[in-house]
């Protein structure tokens, strides 16, 4: 570790470039399927994919939609023109020798991402994106002279989308990663889960004590927001330990080792970054008119920062709102409780979804709204006119989150609804005086506390069904306080 | 005309993944030395107010819809040009990630 006295003299620079697996049900330029999760080795392949002599790739139409539409989540709008380019370089998993992508004209320019971290803004610039086509998998098993490749992955569509060096330390690192991750969601661009690897991340760092770049490496493949930060941090400090000594920074790419959290050298891997990139004369260019790209505006969904303002309205804290912010379905859910009633019931929802878990609430895929807005207002209408209590209210909200249902129908069946019928609790109420005359006297002479345990009483003998805030000024009002 | 040194030969070899011994070196050198050269002419066009061409065809926005096609060729068959399989992956001299 590098002493904070020591750190504090260097200005740390980050640029970030994250690979997006585009949510298209077939890959980039083949009519193959482009599930590759589950499937049989090279069972998702074709001519195409396998760059057989002779096979013309056709470009994907969904992949131009959805690379617009990240234009626009990226804060631009897609280019008018754009076209593909081969890079050549030669590895097992490219059969074609070349892997075709957007080098000289990328169908994204610019940009900028807008985020907090610790209640301060962030601007990270957006220096392009563009559509690519992803490699096959090689996998190498342990103790064999060879390697195995499998071509499902190949072909897959991907945007790769490059930051200007706007990051300042780790920390902004990670937060910047997973505002790409919301991003991508919220516009529905990919799937973005980060298990199955379709979100990748490289990290490039340079420290400096000048106003001058230091020499940058590129640590490659980051899967997750924390090894981002990790690998990120890992450098930081790594250069700066160097440079201490008198040593250099050699430029060069690294990968990340989880287990040892630590980065490594991967020289000799690509020491020539001599692609020889050449315009692919298959694929005639990208040509977006306005009407087209209005098109694609007016179906943009609205984006993270939209609703984090409509729930900084609701006055929610910032933790709850990031928690909600998660979950694009969450978060739709709240609004369209909101647009549907009112800012009490949108709020009470808010925190029903991020303080009453279910078991199945990991990753991204969880429960896509299986609750509707209409239950979920009726549910805390039935807390706002004392029918529930606030207890009974999140039991039954865990149970029309598992399996859905009707609230008021649940609340029945459980025998949860609250007795808010004057008759009955002062009934019970007379009883529970009548039991504990003690306590009844020690409220008349002005000992308050007794109450709750009245209160509680009057709980017991109606099972929990009584209107606790009902119940307390019955009783104040038989004792004719 | 462009001279290559062995070195650019070589580093052309190792980007093309081939081992190539002295004699073919010095071969290789001659005969893409002798190709630069030819294409070299072109820098005695003036090309000042000259678009580059990126297509011929003229074509744009050729797209297809975003539905699978049975492009009729099974793995077996479309596997059948590889050296060798396991397990229907293909197997290929190993790959040194570390």
């Amino acid at each position: 570790m590098v002493r904070p006295e020591i750190r504090s003299g260097y200005r740390v620079t980050i640029g970030i470039e994250c690979h997006v697996q585009l949510k298209t049900k077939t890959k980039l330029f083949s009519a193959v399927g482009n599930d590759a999760r589950e499937a049989p080795a090279n069972t998702l392949i074709s001519h195409i994919d396998l760059g057989m002599p002779g096979a013309l790739p056709v470009l994907n139409e969904a992949a131009v939609v959805l690379a617009s539409r990240a234009a626009f989540a990226l804060g631009t709008k897609p280019q008018p023109f754009s076209k593909f380019d081969r890079k050549h370089y030669f590895y097992p998993d490219l059969p074609n020798g070349y892997q075709i992508t957007q080098f000289y004209d990328p169908i994204i320019k610019g940009g900028v991402v807008t985020f907090d971290v610790a209640g301060e803004q962030r601007q990270v610039r957006i220096h392009e994106a563009h559509l690519e086509a992803d490699a096959g998998k090689s996998t190498h098993p342990v103790g064999r002279d060879y390697s195995l490749v499998d071509l499902n992955r190949a072909g897959t569509p991907l945007l790769e989308i490059v930051s200007e060096p706007d990051i300042h330390s780790s920390e902004d690192a990670r937060a910047y990663a997973r505002e790409l991750y919301l991003l991508v969601r919220y516009a529905d661009v990919s799937d973005a889960s980060l298990y199955y690897g379709n979100m990748r991340f490289d990290v490039n760092v340079s420290v400096s004590k000048t106003d001058e770049l230091g020499t940058r490496t590129e640590t490659k493949n980051l899967n997750s927001f924390r090894s981002v930060e990790k690998a990120a941090e890992y450098e930081i400090d790594r250069q700066i330990a160097l440079l201490e000594s008198g040593e250099a920074v050699v430029q060069e790419t690294r990968g990340w080792d989880d287990s040892k959290q630590e980065t490594f050298s991967q020289r000799g891997k690509e020491e020539a970054h001599d692609y020889r990139y050449m315009p692919d004369p298959d694929l005639p260019p990208i040509v977006l008119s306005d009407d087209m790209i209005a098109e694609f505006q007016k179906s943009m969904p609205l984006l993270p920062n939209i609703y984090r303002d409509v729930l900084k309205h609701l006055g929610l804290d910032l933790a709850t709102i990031e928690t909600l912010i998660d979950s694009p379905a969450n978060t739709k859910l709240v609004k369209n409780v909101l647009d549907e009633s009112d800012a009490q019931h949108a709020k009470r929802v808010a925190n029903w979804l991020v303080n009453v878990s279910t078991e199945d609430d990991d990753d991204s895929q969880q429960s896509d709204n299986r609750v509707s807005a209409e239950a979920a207002i009726k549910l805390s209408k039935m807390v706002s006119d004392n029918k529930l209590s606030s207890t009974s209210a999140k039991e039954i909200w865990q149970e029309i989150l598992v399996q859905g249902g009707d609230p008021e129908a649940l609340a029945q069946s459980k025998n949860l609804l609250q007795v808010s019928d004057q008759g009955e609790i002062a009934s019970i109420v007379q009883a529970v005086l009548a039991e504990n005359p003690k306590a009844a006297e020690d409220i008349k002479n002005g000992e308050m506390k007794a109450i709750g345990f009245l209160v509680g009483q009057v709980m017991k003998q109606s099972k929990g069904k009584a209107n606790p805030t009902l119940a307390q000024a019955v009783i104040k009002a038989q004792l004719g306080l | 005309m462009v001279e290559l040194t062995n070195e650019d030969v070589l580093k052309l070899a190792r980007l093309a993944r081939l081992r190539l011994n002295d004699d073919e070196c010095g071969v290789f050198k001659k005969e893409i030395s002798s190709i630069l050269g030819y294409v070299e002419q072109l820098d005695k066009v003036d090309l000042k107010d000259v678009v580059p061409t990126y297509q011929v065809t003229g074509l744009t926005n050729v797209t297809r819809p975003d539905t699978e096609i049975d492009y009729g060729a099974s793995t077996k068959e479309l596997l059948k040009n590889a050296p060798a399989l396991e397990n229907n992956q293909i197997k290929v001299k190993r790959m040194l990630d570390r």
